[in-house]
């Protein structure tokens, strides 16, 4: 790589020129930031402007940017320079927005601005540009875990772009629970009547696709890897292993039925007139459009009832406290089994709400009920055997009152669990609680709970399947971006996601054949997973001074990181997703990445001038999550709202990258307070990368010790959840900070 | 109060073969957006949506008895707002019509008790005689009432005179359609068709 | 003109919004060209307009930050705004596709320092507020806006303000003689992520949300908690600015409605049980929710998310579909009127606020488009072979929470990426 040379630009545009002085700038630029060109321009963004920086870069040789003007997230289309290292001193959203126009201020805001100038050309110094680590893989094939509608359609859609597909099956068949069903939801228009699964249409085309290798009775025994270079053992009936390599994993293990055992008072086990969904499913089976049978004593049934919510919805110990969306339309389904096989069959459903959500849902409930299938609005309570029938109990809630009603057959809608294998996040404590339905004994431990099988049995330091949500499905980033699991490259869809009939489980699978493929692509390339897509930077790591603590390896949030015998970290390039949470736990500070380093924000927070402590110009650092809490501060200007001009502000990538020595070392060297601005933590999590923020937090509340040391009031410190929306609260947190400062008095730490 | 052997289809299917579009009772989702809009609701036991709840629940001799389906004016709100497009006030006909074809109409039900004055009085000459209906309603709960409500609504007759809406000669017989016999004849071929419609 | 380079390799997504963001770049993150149409003038779609996401409670424009920042540092997306389209032709891999580009009256030169905004004058209702406030003639639609450049309405267009705006702009980003353009563009493969719009609450006569001024509809609540919207985050009732603490819910606000839509909208009872969190965030104790439903539907997670809110003591509901809503002439109070259908109890009660949970309807009549794609009763996109290399994405399929939205989107990438690539196989 040619030698690094900076080049300043300070534009004069949108009132820069006539707040700042923008030669005072470019003067600091040379002569403190050691930039080897600065100049200023009228307005640095249109063609003539970017055109100057271009030849700067072409005939120059320049190859570290400093712009001096709008924010990093405005105007990138124009400053959009290929091969270099670019470095944004927020001018404008940051500095002349967020301040008072008049003589007054005038001095302090252009202190603002020199320090920005001089932090840009300090992180410039310390930035490289990131190539890419050339250990790579490329394969392109995807493996799939489960035979399932969700597992088959994953790796179908795979084939049909180009990429082939290895299909792992525990059992000795393909079709999953699908396969167990009479007929299915219907998918479309009129969604009159139950309509045929296709699963015996998918095992066929899965069979017969080129692209598809299908492993049945196998089971993963260890996989390792990374995307674009997995491999895993595959162990097979006969106890044979063999190895397979791939690119990428889709987790599409599925779910097993709630045990409606749990729920004597339906009477499960003690009829066998009282069934699941499933069990009517292998009832409507074996009467095939016939009238279906009572299982006791083969007699065609007259009248059935459905009873919804069966052990979930609840908060009842060893029930499901969530809904499993599916069991409202199955029901309906199940119950025109009855009707289209015999009218006369009294059929009906007791709820307390009816979930039959969109377009189709509607119409299929509507089309249920032209079809004589009767809906309650109730409570079930009980189901009893009377002399060989059944009596089931409920409170009707529109009539408000109690009934015994008699029939002949009843089904339960239980619930969904996800086949998400071992709960690696599970504490002792945890597990207790969630065995609601261990006995005393188990909970005393007198016999030890029962152990998940792994599904996918990673290699990873950091456990063995994906983590999970409170509710026992796969964790993802739930609402903008479903697939983005905390393993890079493994894609959960279908059930083991989160509830779903079988016509999302294809939706879901067809995206997570999306991500696995993209994956494939941008890791071949070094390039990053989501969210910071593209990014070719990854954890560079000193061995020399590392101490083994293995603080890198617990708390990355993505898995990225194993631990060779000796206990260092290992890192994985392609399963990195560079936000730096492992940087900002070091304690040695071995870990850097190319273009974001402890250097790179260090010297930031150093090139800071610091006035002297009779100066009444305190200095607050801000360091700010880039992804919501740097948003929210570029609005506030936009907005003209204004903030103290005694903070410096720096983005970050997550709150997870700060390294306590950046306190420590803004604490030493004089400023008067710090704030840490990052996303919401907690199950609720907004943080993009999952745990930086958390961790920051934790990391954070330890710092009261080093204040101490330094006899500092704990009040300077302060970290806060910001959230992107915002903009009339950052102000006020840096304007609390500056009052907490002038209470407390100017930090004594200033040389 | 136990209700063992309710909640099923027997009496869903009664209805739905016997009531007047009795077959959208199944249809009801229960929102009540009809029981909210009927503007004669506070005086009603049950509501439209009540009464299809109980239909499906089996309450046969509550529904047939109920004085619900007398109380509608046929004012169309709950048919113009149902979600549903279920045809409430034309099934709350069809389920009074049913009740007193099985002579389930609760005793001194006024709305029963005028709707039958109405019919006897119409089907006489085909055309309504104000003053025999109107003497009949005021009559309708015996002698002593039919006075006084007549001295009440002496000023409202006095004026229908004034203004030719009502003839004191109607009481004499009163006018009738063109040909008698034949109107008679159509009623009694349209019982004939109802009977064999309905069982 | 605007030069965009296409080929039926490319792939084209119509709309902006989330599902059209995430299709775009799922395949443009996968190496595959993509264009990327909106009709308005910034990205961003209904989410943008959104307070906060069910379940998690958190700011719809942290997700869109993202897939922002992965669109500017994406050279495989080409992102045109004001742009519709007006034509479809050819086949699957092959397809013609005519775009009109309306003319925003400002160039890439703009820095959005709102210079012309200060210069203009006349006012307008604000679309993106669903006019509950007035924007300027020349605006930024929102803050986070993308492309990060301000607009000139055309109804300026002509008048003194075009010319107060033109002499302001510094930077020469003024154009009042841009002109509506045409483009004819070969693609592979289309998306329609054409979205949603709220069902016209004026049409649902008993409600009186054209009558009555404290009746507003749940996006113009989520508009009003916005810190950036038009009441600077406060939820006040139109009528007199008073805080409004006891809200009422509307659930099927037609939805679930022969007269209105037919189909079940999905997230309204979702959107309403995060709004009912609302009024606890704005007013502590103070604040008080009743819904009115037919059927609560909250499934998977979100259903713990009902049971914490049903928790709440100030929370209450009433499965009721409300029959009408009158006006308290004093106060301006709306009443409900209705009947709590379980048990038999007649209510009428008065609130501070009504919200209707309003439906979802799709927002492009695709029959009266003149596209030949299969789209069923309720005007969504039907999943069909007949639809051949076009793939509906997020709310123009179904009725979809922002979640399966995304999914779905996901999803649609990758059959539109099968089609490209089943054209480069082909091609060699």
């Amino acid at each position: 790589m040619a030698d690094k040379k900076i080049a300043a630009y300070i534009c004069q545009g949108c009132g820069l020129g006539e707040r700042l002085d923008t030669a005072q700038l470019a003067k600091i630029a040379k002569s403190e930031g050691k930039a080897a060109i600065a100049k200023q321009h009228e307005f640095l963004c249109n063609a003539n402007g970017v055109q100057m920086i271009q030849n700067d870069i072409d005939n120059e040789g320049v190859t570290h940017v400093v712009l001096g003007a709008c924010s990093r997230r405005a105007k990138t289309d124009a400053f959009n320079f290929q091969n270099i290292a670019l470095m944004r001193a927020n001018l404008r959203e940051g500095v002349i927005w967020v301040r008072p126009d008049d003589e007054d201020n005038r001095e302090t805001t252009q202190e603002m601005a020199d320090d920005y100038i001089r932090m840009a050309c300090a992180e410039a110094k310390f930035v490289d540009i990131p190539e890419s680590s050339n250990e790579q893989g490329l394969n392109r094939t995807v493996m799939v875990v489960g035979g399932g509608v969700t597992g088959m359609t994953a790796a179908l859609e795979t084939a049909k772009a180009g990429y082939n597909a290895i299909l792992v099956e525990k059992t000795g068949a393909l079709g999953g629970m699908a396969a167990k069903l009479y007929k299915s939801i219907p998918q479309s228009a009129p969604y009159s009547t139950p309509a045929d699964s296709g699963v015996a249409d998918l095992i066929a085309q899965v069979n017969s696709n080129d692209r598809i290798t299908v492993h049945l009775n196998a089971t993963l025994n260890k996989t390792s890897g990374a995307p674009g270079r997995f491999a895993a053992d595959i162990r097979i009936e006969s106890g044979a292993t063999f190895t397979e390599q791939f690119g990428a994993i889709i987790q599409a293990s599925g779910f097993k039925p709630y045990d409606a055992r749990k729920l004597p008072e339906f009477s499960f086990g003690k009829t066998p007139d009282v069934v699941d969904q499933l069990g009517l499913e292998a009832l409507a089976q074996a009467a095939n459009g016939a009238p279906i049978k009572r299982p006791s004593d083969g007699k065609e049934v007259k009248s059935v009832v459905f009873i919804q919510c069966a052990g979930q919805r609840s908060e009842k110990q060893g029930h499901l406290s969530y809904c499993s969306g599916h069991c409202c339309s199955t029901s309906i389904k199940q119950a025109m089994y009855f009707k289209q096989a015999n009218p006369d069959t009294d059929a009906m459903v007791v709820y307390t709400d009816l979930r039959t959500p969109g377009a189709g849902g509607e119409d299929f409930y509507r089309n249920g009920q032209q079809q004589g299938i009767t809906f309650t609005k109730g409570e079930a309570r009980t189901v009893t055997i009377n002399d060989g029938n059944l009596t089931v109990k409920f409170k009707d809630l529109i009539l408000n009152e109690d009934v015994d009603m008699d029939t002949d057959l009843v089904v339960l809608a239980t619930g969904m669990m996800p086949n998400s294998g071992v709960d690696i996040e599970a504490t002792p404590a945890k597990l207790d609680e969630n065995c609601k339905d261990c006995s005393n004994d188990e909970k005393s431990g007198a016999v030890a709970p029962v152990i998940q099988e792994s599904v996918l049995n990673l290699d990873y330091r950091q456990g063995l399947d994906l983590p999970q949500l409170v509710t026992g499905f796969t964790d993802s980033h739930f609402i903008c971006f479903p697939y983005e699991t905390r393993r890079t490259g493994i894609y959960t869809a279908g059930p083991v996601r989160r509830p779903m009939d079988m016509l999302q489980a294809q939706d879901d699978a067809c995206g997570a054949a999306m991500k696995a493929i993209q994956v494939i692509e941008n890791s071949s390339k070094g390039l990053a997973a989501h969210p910071r897509v593209g990014d070719l930077s990854f954890p560079r790591f000193r061995k020399e001074g590392c101490t083994q603590c293995k603080r890198c390896t617990v708390e990355c949030p993505f898995g990225a990181i194993n631990e060779d015998e000796q206990g260092y970290p290992q890192f994985n390039e392609s399963r990195c997703r560079r936000c730096g949470t492992c940087m900002g736990a070091c304690p040695v500070r071995v870990i850097s990445f190319a273009n974001y380093s402890i250097d790179s924000v260090g010297q930031q927070i150093k090139a800071v001038d610091m006035p002297d402590e009779y100066s009444e110009k305190p200095r607050i650092l801000v360091l700010a999550c880039e992804n919501d809490a740097y948003p929210a501060l570029d609005m506030a200007g936009m907005n003209r709202e204004q903030y103290s001009a005694f903070v410096r502000i720096i983005p970050v990538r997550c709150l997870g990258s700060v390294n306590t020595i950046w306190i420590t070392d803004a604490l030493n060297s004089g400023y008067d307070g710090i704030i840490l601005m990052g996303c919401k933590k907690g199950d609720d999590y907004q943080c993009h990368f999952v745990k930086g923020s958390e961790l920051a937090h934790i990391r954070m509340s330890k710092i009261d010790d080093t204040l101490t040391t330094l006899n500092l009031e704990p009040a300077r410190v302060a970290t806060y959840e910001v959230a992107i929306t915002d903009m009339h609260r950052v102000p006020q947190l840096i304007n609390d900070m500056a009052a907490t400062v002038l209470r407390c008095g100017m930090s004594p730490f200033k040389f | 109060m136990s209700n063992t052997a309710k909640y099923r289809n027997d009496f869903l299917k009664e209805v739905e073969a016997n009531v007047e579009e009795g077959e959208w009772v199944k249809m009801c989702m229960q929102c009540g957006v009809c029981a909210g809009s009927c503007p004669l609701g506070n005086a009603w036991e049950h509501t439209p949506q009540k009464i299809f709840m109980m239909i499906r629940a089996g309450k046969r001799d509550e529904v047939l008895s109920s004085d619900a389906m007398w109380m509608c004016t046929s004012c169309y709100n709950c048919i113009v707002r149902c979600p549903r497009e279920v045809p409430i006030t034309h099934i709350m006909h069809g389920l009074a019509h049913y009740a007193k074809r099985l002579g389930l109409v609760p005793a001194n039900q006024p709305t029963a008790k005028f709707a039958q004055l109405f019919w006897n009085n119409l089907s006489k000459r085909g055309r309504i005689n104000e003053l025999t209906l109107g003497l009949g309603l005021y009559f309708m709960n015996g002698f002593v009432e039919g006075i006084k409500t007549s001295i009440k609504m002496q000023s409202l007759g006095l004026n229908m005179i004034k203004t030719g809406r009502m003839n004191v000669m109607e009481i004499f017989g009163g006018h009738s359609v063109k040909d008698t016999s034949g109107f008679h004849a159509m009623l009694q071929k349209a019982e004939e068709i109802e009977a064999t419609r309905i069982k | 003109m605007t030069e965009v380079v296409a080929t039926n390799q490319t792939i084209l997504v119509v709309g902006g919004g989330i599902s059209g963001m995430t299709a775009a770049l799922e395949a443009a993150e996968c190496g595959k060209q993509v264009i990327l149409l909106e009709k308005n003038p910034s990205l961003g779609g209904r989410v943008s307009q959104l307070y906060k996401y069910f379940p998690k409670l958190c700011m719809p424009t942290c997700g869109m930050e993202i897939n922002l920042r992965r669109i500017k540092a994406n050279p495989n997306v080409r992102v045109l705004t004001l742009a519709e389209v007006t034509q479809v032709s050819g086949t699957t891999g092959n397809y013609q596709v005519k775009v009109k580009l309306s003319p925003r009256y400002v160039n890439s030169n703009c820095t959005a320092c709102g210079a012309c905004a200060d210069a203009v004058t006349a006012e307008f209702p604000n679309e993106y507020n669903y006019g509950l406030n007035n924007r300027k003639g020349a605006y930024l639609p929102f803050f986070m806006a993308y492309p990060q450049r301000y607009v000139l309405d055309p109804k300026i267009i002509g008048t003194a303000d075009a010319d107060k705006a033109q002499a302001a702009c510094h930077c020469g980003a003024i154009d009042l003689d841009m002109q509506t353009e045409e483009m004819d563009l070969q693609i592979g493969s289309i998306i329609w992520a054409t979205g949603w719009q709220p069902f016209d609450a004026d049409k649902i006569q008993p409600y009186g949300h054209d009558r009555f001024a404290n009746v507003i509809t749940s996006v113009e609540m989520e508009r009003m908690m916005d810190p950036m919207g038009p009441t600077g985050g406060r939820l006040v009732r139109p009528s007199d600015g008073q805080e409004a603490k006891n809200v009422a819910f509307i659930q099927c606000a037609g939805s679930r409605d022969r007269n209105y839509l037919k189909h079940c909208s999905r997230i309204c009872c979702m959107a309403t049980l995060k709004q009912t969190t609302y009024l606890r965030e704005q007013f502590g104790d103070a604040g008080r929710a009743t819904v009115y439903y037919i059927d609560i539907r909250a499934i998977d997670r979100f259903e713990n998310f009902y049971q914490k809110v049903m928790k709440d003591d100030n929370i209450k509901f009433i499965k009721s579909k409300v029959a009408n809503v009158i006006e308290n002439k004093e106060n301006n109070n709306p009443i409900l009127r209705g009947v709590n259908t379980e048990g038999y109890h007649r209510y009428a009660d008065e609130y501070d606020l009504v919200v209707l949970a309003v439906g979802m309807q799709p927002s492009v009549d695709f029959k009266s488009l003149g596209i030949d794609i299969v789209v069923n009763d309720n005007g969504f996109i039907e999943q069909n072979p007949h639809n051949g290399g076009m793939f509906a994405a997020g709310c123009a399929s179904d009725a979809l929470d922002v979640n399966r939205a995304v999914q779905n989107a996901t999803a649609s990438s990758l059959r539109a990426i099968q089609v490209i690539n089943q054209v480069a196989g082909a091609e060699g």
